[in-house]
């Protein structure tokens, strides 16, 4: 089963006036394991770093927007294969 | 009110620091004439001798036990052997020798004895940072030990003290500063260097207590002192305590003191804090033979220290190398692996 | 001396972190494990240090392990020594290297010298973390690295990891060493949102504790033709080089010291005895450093292997702010490619 990794739930409260956004860093790679709560990649809303977590263990199955790829709220980050 | 034993055991610590003094002074000078050559005889080198300065050293340190860390400045001696310093080896290390305390690395002014954490350092004030240290050690450790830094009233210009003393605040630490005012940082007078009265009205712009003892008297340090340990202790914090003392040598061995006043050394000579205390323990009625006992005592403890001190070997020159590191896989010149 | 895990190799962990995550994985692990250790600096709580050295620290540890101190360089490091010759393992970081400079009597004659002018009767298990490097436009006196300050002054140990794998393994070996051990990190390998790194310092990070031995350089890269001996930030750029060379034909050999103080001259003589060529990177004043340093060790044990030298570091001039004279300063991608080209 894949898990869309959704921007949304991690938009912070105090920037809801922002809209883009950009993933400052990746830190599984394509095909990496990843445990629920790990951290998945840094994204950087103005001067806001916020850290994503994985709603799901499995295998990161694609980095939709890539490391310094730019992004709006809302947007897919990634798409992790359920173990 | 001091007990009577406890102004005895003061004074027979004041005896014995004045006889050292007194006795490294005419071993230092040998040697060295008629030309005085700084680095000849059997104690070269820089040597600050603290006679007149003794009743801050034991009106301190009588509340203190080896858990307690003191740090010391440049001028050490009276403090060490107060604060239970190992009177031979340190004795040792100040000629130079194998046995002694640092194995000859430190010499007079780089004493360390973690038996009783005493540690002095020869640039100025740079001893109050790490005294903090201890106390945050403590504190962190929720012990009830406390740290003492002593420095003298030339230091409290310094930026390690000021800094020293707010840290010590903000963060509520076991340390008690004390200031030795003996007046002369060197050859300038304290009024001529610093702006406030007395080392004293440092403290409050730290918020902090500052006690001032302005007569060189034992008992009154010990006073002072058992306050400012008892707060420091009971988590009441730091305080600056400010004593005034007299010196009766130079600054350093050499120091011909033509910049001081004749009234002002001969007062140093007359303010004796020794022979003050004497008179206190005659007035409860301590004899002149028990207080001569105690003094032969004394010296008879200088004598064996020094003589046992001559008798050491010098270090092995190969030595050089070692120490650096506790971890010695690095050598110590060329840092190879 | 405590136990140290062994080096698990780079592996194939399926994290990979930036410089700045690994190092607090490592802090983070340490102060876990023992109480006694605890981080100290300025704006190191709620600001998750400046750049990121204690990031998330205090969402695990207290305000009395995770400590911001008043603005008092030289109180709160000598505390510091004070703390670890009773026994304790500070980490005290000062924010900026250059910042060494107001309290260097209590790094360079207390830290480093405590243990010798004691005879070993005391010793001092610190680590003193700082911020280096520059090429941001922080000036003069903001964006030194000053690797050869502290290396040359004796009686403090010396590591510059470059990657995140080597920050988590030489932090390891840092704390549990029971000497004083100066880390410097740069400032752009951190992978700070507002600084990005180049390629290369974000790297695999194994989830387990290991410790990479102090006194051990890495080779980055095996290469036949030229030795390129750096640490830092210029690890990177000599990679970047390495491979516009390769295209020309060129093989280099990058070597990351990793370590100053213990230096590893043995990998660096073997390097050069099948080289021949040496080039030496150094992002600190060329002069009475780090560069003279590499070349004097090879001249002195394999002078007859030595066919060729050339030195890369910034000139003997104090760092400028405007871009094109802080380029012109810093060793570019380009000044090593030409450095190589130029022994070759």
């Amino acid at each position: 089963m894949t898990v869309d990794v959704d921007s949304e739930a991690y938009w912070p409260a105090d920037a809801d006036d922002v809209d883009e956004a950009v993933v400052a860093n990746w830190f599984v790679r394509e095909g990496g394991r990843v445990d629920a709560g790990d951290t998945l990649c840094e994204i950087q809303i103005e001067k806001v770093s916020v850290d994503v977590d994985a709603p799901e263990s499995g295998t990161l199955a694609e980095r939709v927007v890539p490391e310094s790829g730019e992004f709006r709220r809302g947007d897919v980050l990634g798409r992790i294969e359920s173990a | 009110m001091v007990s009577v034993n406890t102004q005895r055991e003061m004074y027979e610590q004041m005896v014995t620091a004045r006889r050292y003094e007194q006795r490294l002074q005419e071993e230092y000078l040998e040697g060295k004439q008629p030309a005085f050559d700084i680095s000849a005889g059997p104690i070269p080198g820089e040597l600050h001798l603290a006679a007149g300065q003794e009743a801050a050293a034991v009106g301190v340190c009588a509340h203190l036990d080896d858990d307690d860390t003191v740090t010391a400045p440049h001028r050490p001696h009276h403090v060490a052997i107060a604060k239970g310093v190992d009177l031979p080896k340190m004795t040792a290390e100040i000629f130079g020798r194998e046995t002694g305390l640092c194995k000859g690395k430190g010499g007079h002014m780089h004493l360390f004895d973690p038996d009783v954490n005493f540690a002095c350092s020869g640039i100025i004030a740079q001893g109050c940072p790490p005294a903090v240290g201890a106390a945050m050690a403590a504190d962190k450790r929720n012990e009830d030990s406390v740290a003492v830094a002593y420095l003298g009233e030339g230091a409290v210009d310094q930026g390690a003290f000021l800094e020293s003393l707010n840290l010590a605040a903000v963060q509520n630490l076991p340390v008690v500063f004390v200031v030795e005012d003996n007046d002369w940082a060197i050859s300038m007078p304290q009024d001529r260097v610093t702006d406030v009265d007395t080392p004293a009205d440092r403290a409050g712009g730290f918020d902090m207590p500052g006690v001032r003892v302005d007569h060189d008297d034992a008992i009154a340090v010990y006073e002072a002192a058992r306050d400012a340990v008892g707060r420091a202790r009971n988590g009441n914090g730091p305080t600056l305590l400010d004593v005034q003392v007299h010196r009766r040598m130079g600054h350093f061995m050499g120091d011909a003191e033509a910049y001081r006043p004749d009234e002002d050394s001969e007062r140093a000579q007359r303010l004796d804090s020794i022979e003050r205390l004497a008179d206190d323990l005659r007035a409860e009625g301590i004899g002149d033979d028990e207080l001569d006992e105690i003094r032969d005592r004394a010296e008879e403890r200088v004598e064996d220290a020094i003589a046992w001190a001559k008798d050491q070997p010098e270090p092995d020159p190969a030595a050089a190398h070692e120490d650096v590191f506790v971890d010695d896989t690095t050598a110590a010149s060329g840092g190879e692996d | 001396m405590s136990e140290r895990a062994t080096d698990p190799g780079t592996g194939d962990a399926d994290r990979e972190l930036t410089m700045s995550r690994a190092m607090v994985d490592a802090v983070a692990a340490e102060m876990r494990a023992d109480d006694e250790v605890f981080y100290v600096g300025e704006d190191v709580q709620d600001y998750g240090g400046i750049f990121d050295s204690t990031e998330g620290l205090l969402d695990e540890f207290d305000r009395d392990r995770v400590m911001d101190v008043p603005i008092s360089e030289t109180a709160y490091v000598g505390a510091a020594v004070g703390a670890a010759q009773a026994g304790m393992r500070p980490i005290a970081e000062i924010m900026f290297a250059d910042f060494v400079g107001v309290c260097l009597d209590q790094v360079y004659n207390q830290m480093a010298k405590n243990t010798y002018m004691s005879g070993g009767a005391v010793n001092v298990p610190m680590v003193l973390t700082t911020a280096v490097g520059g090429e941001y436009n922080d000036a003069a006196q903001h964006s030194q690295t000053l690797y050869g300050l502290f290396s040359h002054l004796p009686g403090m140990k010396v590591v510059v990891p470059s990657t995140a794998y080597d920050a988590k393994g030489l932090m390891h070996a840092a704390v549990r060493d029971d000497d004083p051990v100066v880390y410097m990190f740069h400032k752009r390998l951190m992978g700070i949102g507002w600084m990005p790194a180049p390629e290369g310092p974000k790297t695999p990070v194994p989830d387990e504790e290991y410790a990479i031995p102090l006194g051990e350089a890495d080779v980055k890269r095996e290469g036949e033709d030229v030795t390129v001996v750096t640490l830092g930030l210029h690890v990177h750029r000599a990679m970047q080089a390495a491979e516009q060379l390769a295209d020309g034909g060129v093989d280099t050999e990058v070597i990351d010291l990793r370590s100053l103080v213990p230096f590893d001259t043995e990998t660096v003589l073997e390097s050069v005895e099948k080289t021949g060529k040496l080039v030496v990177v150094d992002e600190d004043y060329q002069s009475f450093g780090v560069t003279g340093e590499v070349v004097a060790r090879v001249a002195e044990r394999a002078p007859d292997s030595l066919e060729a030298v050339e030195r890369v570091a910034l000139p003997d001039v104090p760092i400028p702010f405007s871009r094109p004279l802080e380029k012109e300063v810093n060793p570019q991608v380009d000044d090593i490619v030409a450095a190589v080209e130029s022994v070759e």
